[in-house]
């Protein structure tokens, strides 16, 4: 009966195991740091190979756990956020923390395990004790560069970690402040055990309270304050992970919670996801066009983004949920390479402002090349990968009647091409302040060439991803205490 | 009715973190402010869970061990800033904007 269940969480299993390895590995032979990131990223490889051999789909007796294709969308998403992340920082690590890289790859693998096990949780103690054990390594992470930056404000990884670990913290207790008020109205701890009839007031402020507290990890408006600061603050390899993957894993949450168990009480929650989108839109857009630091800058267009994926998710239908996990799954790929080229450029540019990006494609045409691919995808210029994704969103949206937010999105997606394509015009046309070559380390350039590929790759035949994510959808709408709703 | 005058205590101790936390720069007082709003989560879990039954009593014990983990990994935060910059206070407008 325990193997049974059990085999469900191989892939998580095996993830936690990488960071064992890795964790007791560098504490019994010290001083090997690099082989440890290099290690990482081929057993990453390896189970997100795994991934598409192995049949792991059932669900435990109680209905705490399931695993079926929805759970493997997001635990491939996951896997290729983690591998494209520790070969971004491979270099860097060893350049700035030579004694601190296997810790860095344990952590961060710890807070993928948590991510993996997310989207597959249908039990409410499951489900924010794995939220936590995906936010948490992510406070240390955060503050991970001790000794890096200018030297004139040498104290911003402490700042950025805190800022984030205090808007984390005060958002899980939001999620717990619900959590508490929605139990005292269900006879059991499972998601879909909703209250049946009209929902009592207190449960409805309960949920609104937990969709609240995964609102900041998403960094929806109005829990958006930590996103600038944090990403100005921490370390940029990690901050391309950070930017990515957890508000994918938000994203799984609040699916889960919203769609696969309160979707009858849609009339609560969709009012007030509709105005976290509306508002994320607006202010993610408006506020990234004044911005001269790049990583601030992918932090709001980022904050714009997921504005628009909670479009998608306020449709609650199959379409619009799929819509969501192809928007997502795009968008991963994208951030994580636009962040990745601006810590390529600042290593040797020494800051990531706008004006050190300047005449980027003359000093490494590579980067200036990958940039200005990654910028038009966050447009939504055709034929790239983004393109799509704000396409099918708007259209389930559209579809679903939500003709307002979606004529509001496609003016601030017009919005947002001055900025973005403000940055790809100064890496192209400027003079920089030098114009000696720029040369990353060849396992930067790999994860940069791997997202350069996959947004390319999705721009041009989109329809993998797209019959991927519609299977994901569907398997969702499959599970019990759904099916009554359509 | 003994819940209703519960949950408003809940409701207070919440508010009373919440507070903390959207007004105070030092990183302590900060920290202290998140454990109140914790605490007001569990008492709402024990209040229902033992006036009219349910399953909440045990999410206490997972509340419990999230926080004390988050409040380890504030604290070697707070630790981290003080050595860099010689005191707690979080000065975020000063300090991380340009």
């Amino acid at each position: 009966m325990t193997s049974d269940w059990l085999q469900l969480l191989t892939l998580d299993l095996a993830v936690a195991g990488i960071a064992g390895l890795v964790l007791l590995g560098d504490a019994v032979l010290p001083g090997h740091g690099r082989v440890w990131g290099r290690l990482t990223a081929v057993l990453l490889a390896a189970v997100l190979g795994a991934s598409f051999v192995l049949d792991v789909s059932g669900s435990t007796p109680h209905g705490a756990y399931v695993s079926d294709a929805w759970v493997l969308f997001f635990q491939r998403v996951f896997l290729c956020a983690a591998l494209l992340a520790v070969l971004g920082a491979l270099d860097w690590l060893e350049a700035r923390a030579p004694l601190r890289q296997a810790e860095y790859y344990a952590l961060l693998l710890f807070s993928v395990v948590g991510m993996m096990i997310l989207p597959g949780a249908r039990d409410w103690t499951l489900l924010v004790v794995s939220f936590e054990l995906m936010g948490v390594p992510l406070y240390v992470l955060s503050a991970w560069a001790k000794n890096d930056g200018p030297a004139d404000r040498p104290k911003l990884a402490a700042e950025a970690g805190l800022k984030l670990f205090v808007t984390g913290t005060a958002s899980s207790a939001l999620t717990f402040f619900g959590l508490a008020l929605i139990l005292g109205f269900t006879e059991s701890t499972l998601i879909s055990a909703v209250p049946t009839g009209a929902l009592p007031p207190l449960a409805g402020v309960g949920l609104l309270l937990v969709v609240a507290g995964f609102g900041f990890k998403v960094g929806a408006v109005p829990f958006h304050m930590w996103v600038a600061d944090t990403y100005q603050g921490a370390p940029t390899p990690f901050v391309a992970f950070l930017s990515v993957a957890p508000k994918a894993g938000g994203l799984a949450a609040l699916s889960v919670v919203l769609l696969s168990g309160w979707a009858r009480q849609s009339a609560v929650w969709e009012p007030a996801v509709l105005l976290l989108s509306v508002s994320s839109m607006l202010v993610g857009n408006f506020f990234a066009l004044p911005q001269t630091d790049a990583r601030r800058l992918l932090g709001f267009s980022g904050i714009a983004q997921i504005g628009y994926v909670l479009v998608a998710l306020c449709t609650h239908t199959e379409f619009g949920v799929a819509m969501a996990l192809f928007f997502i799954a795009t968008y991963v790929f994208t951030n994580l390479g636009a962040f990745l080229v601006v810590h390529a450029a600042a290593e040797q540019s020494g800051g990531h402002t706008l004006v050190r990006l300047a005449g980027l494609s003359r000093r490494s045409p590579f980067l200036g090349a990958a940039l200005l691919v990654f910028l038009l995808s966050l447009a939504g210029i055709p034929f790239v990968a983004g393109f799509w994704a704000k396409l099918f969103v708007f259209l389930a949206g559209y579809r679903a009647g939500l003709v307002w937010p979606v004529v509001l999105g496609v003016g601030l997606a017009v919005v947002g091409l001055f900025y973005y394509l403000g940055v790809a015009r100064s890496t192209f046309m400027s003079e920089g302040e030098s114009s000696a070559p720029l040369h990353a380390g060849v396992a930067l350039r790999a994860a940069i060439a791997l997202c350069l590929a996959a947004v390319v790759g999705i721009g041009l035949w989109p329809a993998p991803l797209l019959q991927g994510a519609t299977r994901a959808a569907r398997a969702l709408g499959t599970v019990p205490g759904a099916s009554a709703t359509r | 009715m003994r819940l209703t005058e519960v949950l408003l205590l809940a409701t207070l101790l919440f508010s009373i973190g919440l507070y903390g936390v959207l007004t105070r720069r030092h990183a302590v007082a900060l920290l202290l402010s998140i454990e109140l709003m914790a605490n007001a989560a569990n008492v709402v879990f024990v209040a229902f869970a033992t006036l009219r039954g349910g399953p909440g009593e045990a999410l206490v014990l997972f509340a419990l061990v999230v926080t004390v983990s988050e409040v380890a990994v504030g604290l070697a935060l707070v630790m981290l800033l003080y050595r860099r910059h010689g005191d707690t206070v979080l000065d975020l407008a000063r300090e991380a904007r340009h």
